[in-house]
């Protein structure tokens, strides 16, 4: 079973609009407004559940032509920074839990 | 005694019994600019002063009356109540909690957190050529990208700096200083304008000097979606007309200082932005400050 830290999968319930490259998010659970710059929106894109972080990072140095440490810091941020704003599902977050 | 104020506001006509002259006086003070008659009275409030406790009510038709202290209060009150039926009855309205002024039949739009300095950089920037629609309330047309004047008396909460003086007949009340139209250093816009450009305001005092800054559509969306009154009223959550909004303007980030740098900075960026002749004319205009 794949690991939500490992796998990250971002969240469903939430309105997506993508504007000139970069991804809105409308969270209207908890009531906020994201906006995310290009680099954040590729990732968020990706986070499917399916691709690990690594891969994320494999396919972000590719995009945007960075080497792949980079790549691998970026996401790597990147995750944490969706998760604390609570854009990624988690065992806490998933829709439906309490 | 008993007199009503008639107004007509985004074209719905609204009633205010005012069952005292010095209540009228104060509405007339605020108010005065929207008097007139269009269709059935849409809304109806009745305002006066309260004589048991000198204090004053505002009730819509149908409802209990609000208590207020002052009449500070009582216009708080009043216009909250207002502009939330104002909303419904306009459901049609983007309603965005923001400044509005016109150069030519261009306007531009000032957002900004309560306390950033819009209304300020607002009544500076009237001494430069441009016209008043709103301090407050910007009510966004989606589907032909106009804005409509909501021109209400200019509120202060403080005594402005620099070059720009309070005129004698300001109203004063406990927690605000209220400039009326007639009293505006400028005209004032009698009907919607095509929405050109954006700034969102944030104040920094101390700062060497204002500076503006570009904003992506998408981050001017999200802020804009964060300054919207009625999103809710609007397909997609409102997410979706602050994208049409943000998408069709000019967005920028303004970093207020100096009220006379602020305005000669944002003359300056709207000369690069603006397209229509009258607005660059209106731009070209001197300062009107003594």
């Amino acid at each position: 079973m794949n690991e939500p830290a490992d796998h990250p999968k971002r969240r469903t319930d939430v309105n997506i609009r993508m504007v000139d490259g970069e991804v809105v998010v409308l969270d209207r659970q908890a009531g906020l407004i994201h906006q995310l710059n290009q680099t954040a929106s590729y990732i968020w894109d990706r986070c499917d559940g399916q691709s690990t972080v690594a891969e994320l990072a494999e396919q972000l140095a590719v995009a945007f032509d960075v080497d792949v440490n980079t790549a691998v810091h970026d996401v790597a941020t990147i995750i944490v920074q969706l998760h604390r704003l609570g854009l990624i599902q988690s065992p806490n977050n998933m829709p439906g839990s309490p | 005694m008993s007199d009503a104020l008639s107004l007509v506001i985004f074209g719905r006509h609204v009633r205010v019994q005012c069952q005292d002259a010095a209540t009228r006086a104060l509405f007339v003070a605020k108010y005065g600019h929207m008097q007139g008659r269009q269709g059935p009275v849409a809304l109806q409030y009745a305002v006066g002063r309260q004589e048991e406790t000198g204090g004053f009510f505002v009730g819509r038709a149908g409802q209990a009356p609000s208590m207020a202290s002052d009449p500070g209060e009582l216009l708080f009150l009043f216009e909250k109540d207002m502009t939330v039926e104002l909303e419904k009855l306009r459901p049609d309205l983007y309603f965005i909690h923001a400044a509005v002024l016109a150069f030519g039949h261009e306007a531009v739009m000032l957002v900004g957190e309560s306390g950033s300095g819009k209304s300020t950089t607002t009544w500076a920037l009237l001494h430069h050529g441009c016209r008043y629609f709103s301090d407050e309330l910007g009510p966004v047309d989606l589907q032909t990208g106009e804005v409509y004047p909501y021109p209400h008396a200019l509120c202060l909460k403080d005594v402005p700096p620099g070059p720009y003086p309070l005129p004698t007949n300001t109203l004063y009340t406990a927690h605000a200083l209220h400039i009326p139209t007639a009293a505006l250093p400028s005209e004032v816009g009698e009907g919607p304008a095509l929405l050109s450009a954006i700034f969102f305001v944030q104040y920094r005092p101390g700062a060497a000097a204002p500076a503006v800054q570009g904003l992506s559509k998408a981050e001017a969306a999200a802020r804009l979606f964060a300054n919207a009154l009625n999103p809710l009223a609007h397909v997609g959550g409102g997410l979706d007309g602050a994208i049409e909004v943000s998408t069709r303007v000019a967005s920028l980030r303004l970093f207020s200082g100096d009220l006379t740098a602020t305005c000669a900075l944002v003359k300056a960026t709207l000369k690069s932005l603006l397209s229509n002749e009258e607005a660059r004319r209106c731009l070209e205009e001197p300062c009107s400050h003594p």
